[in-house]
């Protein structure tokens, strides 16, 4: 853990007039998992879309591993993977048509598609019905589906939407577990999530948010010790209170 | 390339639903359906020349009528019954549509230069299109009959000349002019005879815009009902690809889509009107006036056809774009639909050129206008017209692209919303 992956600052978004982002700073180094907390309308996906290339900030600087994000989208797009909250698949594919699909902008080979799908498979753990359309498949069937490929191609930045939500209880403690290998095998990810248990597992640093703005970042455990709280949750509410 | 293929392959798996299929088959099956029906309806029609003929009379004058009949191709069957009303009976209780009476005494009369006349009966059974044929086949029997009496006549008193030139001593000679080319024939077998060869230009041109557009508008509304853009506009491939396919891979499925449908339309519209068959002479008379594609003409409209599918392209990916789900996509289609209807019905029930200025400069913005102009003024030689519009059709698309483009590159292609009715809040 060391080198910035991807530095945030000063970062501005207005919709018409509401002022979802105020002034967003945070970095994420290289092989962390650093999570983006904070209660809804907080500006947690709107940050997620702009890292991702998605939506254009109003003020403010965003750079993924050198490359600044107005002058160099697709030297960024090349980097990431992003999984949108609440997002679907292409119903008239089937699971596996979706992967390759997917898998074949990241590919400079066939080969590498193989080791992608692969790599997704073992993921997914329905390898069964894979071949069936994604109109069949159930809501947390298809969450896995796109976590499977957003992960896959091993990118440098994973930016992760609320992963689990949707997933029940085995099936979110199953992705947490994948999350933490591929960080291991060196892709950094950029989350966010509700689930305070879950980011006190998941993250080695968190940034809680509200308003648009961050109000603290840090180590949990650090964070937990500074606000003398038992849990994640307790800071989370004496901060936004 | 690759990229660009893959999204192609993509796209048009995604927009062959069976659903699409389904409702392919369906139309197909239906106009095939109804194509048949309406063959052996006319086929039964053309089987009516068949008519049955009381006989009361039996001169040699009535016997020379029959054999004229008989020889101006209608069926005659002689009934055998005593008197006319066993003969109305009988008819009754068969199948007989139309009943001929020859009454007693005619030929006799008919030796006098005096007539009598004869009585025709029509069964009506049904109030199909064979009733009213049947009313005709009485008028053609009984023209038929006057025709042969007097003709009959005219040829025992001067045996000399020509019945035909004593009852129509001038005829007329018709001409029609296109543009510099004069020749000789009717007037208005031409119009008919290109109109039923060209009359589904319009059709399969209306189709294929309306179907690509609902395409593009439908991809572009799955993309988004199912947040499936989202992911797509952070893949690395550039977003001109991303647009582009979706434009191509809906063109070419309307494209076939239009293709299926017109081959069940055509079985129709055969079964409606028969194999349109033209004699030699009308043939001759029409490549003489130069009113044929030929195949630079058809390559030429072929063009014009072509802008015009990109420009609704163009429009409807644009629209796309603002459309939140397939139902808002379903709102936004009937717009567009008016857009190509109107050119359509104008240029099949009217001339674009004797409309009033301002409605004609309206129907010449729409950009759909030019191959309905085009498929008329290529056949008159108008060549101007269509290269007008043509260039016109282009300029408009490099204009739509080039807003594609812009909307594309910036991120209103995922917060641009056109709203139907209230502000939802809760929304984003
Ligand atoms: N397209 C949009 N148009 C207008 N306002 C928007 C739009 N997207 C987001 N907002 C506003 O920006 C603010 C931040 O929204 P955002 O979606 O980033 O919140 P969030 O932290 O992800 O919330 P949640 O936990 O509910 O997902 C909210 O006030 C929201 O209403
Ligand atoms: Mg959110």
């Amino acid at each position: 853990m060391g080198d910035v992956i991807l530095k945030v600052s000063g970062l501005k978004k207005n919709y018409g007039k509401v002022e979802a982002l105020k002034g967003i700073d945070f970095e994420v180094k290289k092989g962390e998992i650093f999570a983006l907390i904070g209660p809804n309308g907080a500006g947690k996906t709107t940050t997620l879309r702009i890292v991702a290339t998605l939506l254009t900030p109003t003020d403010g600087k965003v750079e993924f591993m050198g490359y600044d994000l107005k002058k160099n989208p697709d030297k960024i797009r090349e980097g990431i993977t992003y999984l949108p909250e609440e997002a679907g698949a292409y119903k008239n594919l089937t699971g596996l048509d979706y992967l390759k699909f997917m898998a074949s902008f990241y590919a400079e080979s066939p080969r590498d598609v193989d080791i992608y799908i692969e790599r997704a498979m073992s993921i997914i753990g329905f390898k069964d019905r894979l071949k069936d359309k994604v109109g069949t498949y159930s809501k947390g069937m298809i969450r896995k589906l796109l976590l499977a490929r957003a992960l896959m191609t091993k990118p440098k930045l994973a930016i992760l939407d609320e992963p689990t939500s949707g997933l029940d209880v085995i099936n979110s403690l199953e992705v947490r577990e994948v999350i933490k290998e591929f960080v291991k095998e060196g892709v950094s990810v950029l989350l966010s999530s509700h689930n305070m248990l879950e980011i006190d597992f998941l993250s080695d640093r968190v940034a809680i948010i509200d308003k648009g703005r961050i109000l603290e970042i840090g180590e949990p455990k650090a964070l937990k010790q500074k606000y003398s709280a038992e849990n994640l949750e307790e800071v989370f509410r004496r901060l936004v209170q | 390339m690759r990229k660009f293929l893959n999204l192609l392959k993509k796209e048009i798996k995604e927009l062959i639903t069976l659903q699409l299929v389904i409702s392919l088959l369906f139309t197909v099956t239906l106009f095939y359906f109804i194509g048949s029906i309406v063959q052996s309806e006319v086929k039964k029609i053309e089987e009516k020349r068949g008519i049955y003929v009381l006989n009361l009379d039996d001169s040699q004058e009535s016997k020379i009528l029959l054999d004229g009949l008989s020889h101006a191709g209608f069926e005659v069957n002689i009934l055998d019954e005593e008197n006319k009303d066993k003969a109305i009976e009988y008819a009754k209780n068969s199948d007989i549509n139309l009943l001929i009476v020859i009454p007693e005494g005619f030929g006799q009369a008919a030796s006098e230069f005096q007539f009598k006349d004869i009585e025709a009966y029509s069964f009506i059974r049904s109030f199909s299109m064979g009733g009213s044929v049947n009313a005709a086949v009485v008028d053609q029997v009984i023209s038929q009959i006057n025709e042969i009496i007097s003709n009959n006549f005219l040829k025992a008193n001067f045996p000399d000349l020509n019945p035909e030139d004593i009852k129509n001593p001038i005829q007329s000679k018709g001409f029609v002019v296109v543009k510099d080319v004069v020749a000789e024939g009717s007037a208005s077998e031409v119009s008919s005879i290109v109109y039923s060869q060209s009359i589904f230009i319009p059709v399969i041109l209306m189709m294929v815009i309306v179907f690509s557009s609902q395409m593009v508008l439908s991809a572009m509304a799955m993309e988004k009902q199912d947040k499936t853009l989202e992911t797509l506009l952070t893949v690395p491939v550039s977003r001109k690809q991303i647009a582009i396919a979706k434009m191509v891979a809906s063109g070419l499925v309307g494209l076939l889509s239009a293709v299926i449908y017109m081959l069940g339309f055509r079985y129709y519209m055969n079964g409606l009107m028969g194999d349109i068959t033209t004699s030699n002479q009308l043939n001759d008379l029409i490549q003489r006036l130069g009113l044929q594609y030929t195949s630079a003409d058809y390559a030429l409209l072929g063009i014009s056809i072509f802008f015009a599918i990109l420009c609704a392209l163009g429009l409807t990916i644009i629209l796309g774009v603002m459309v939140e789900n397939l139902k808002s996509a379903q709102t936004m289609i009937l717009p567009l639909t008016f857009l190509v209807m109107l050119p359509y019905f104008i240029s099949m029930f009217s001339d674009i050129n004797s409309l009033s200025l301002p409605i004609r400069v309206l129907v010449m913005l729409i950009p759909f206008s030019h191959p309905f102009i085009a498929s008329q003024n290529i056949l008159l030689r108008n060549y101007d017209v269509v290269f007008y519009g043509i260039a016109y059709m282009l300029v408009v698309f490099v204009i739509l692209i080039f807003i594609c483009g812009r909307i594309f590159s910036t991120d209103k292609v995922l917060t641009m919303k056109l709203r139907f009715g209230k502000k939802n809040l809760l929304d984003r």
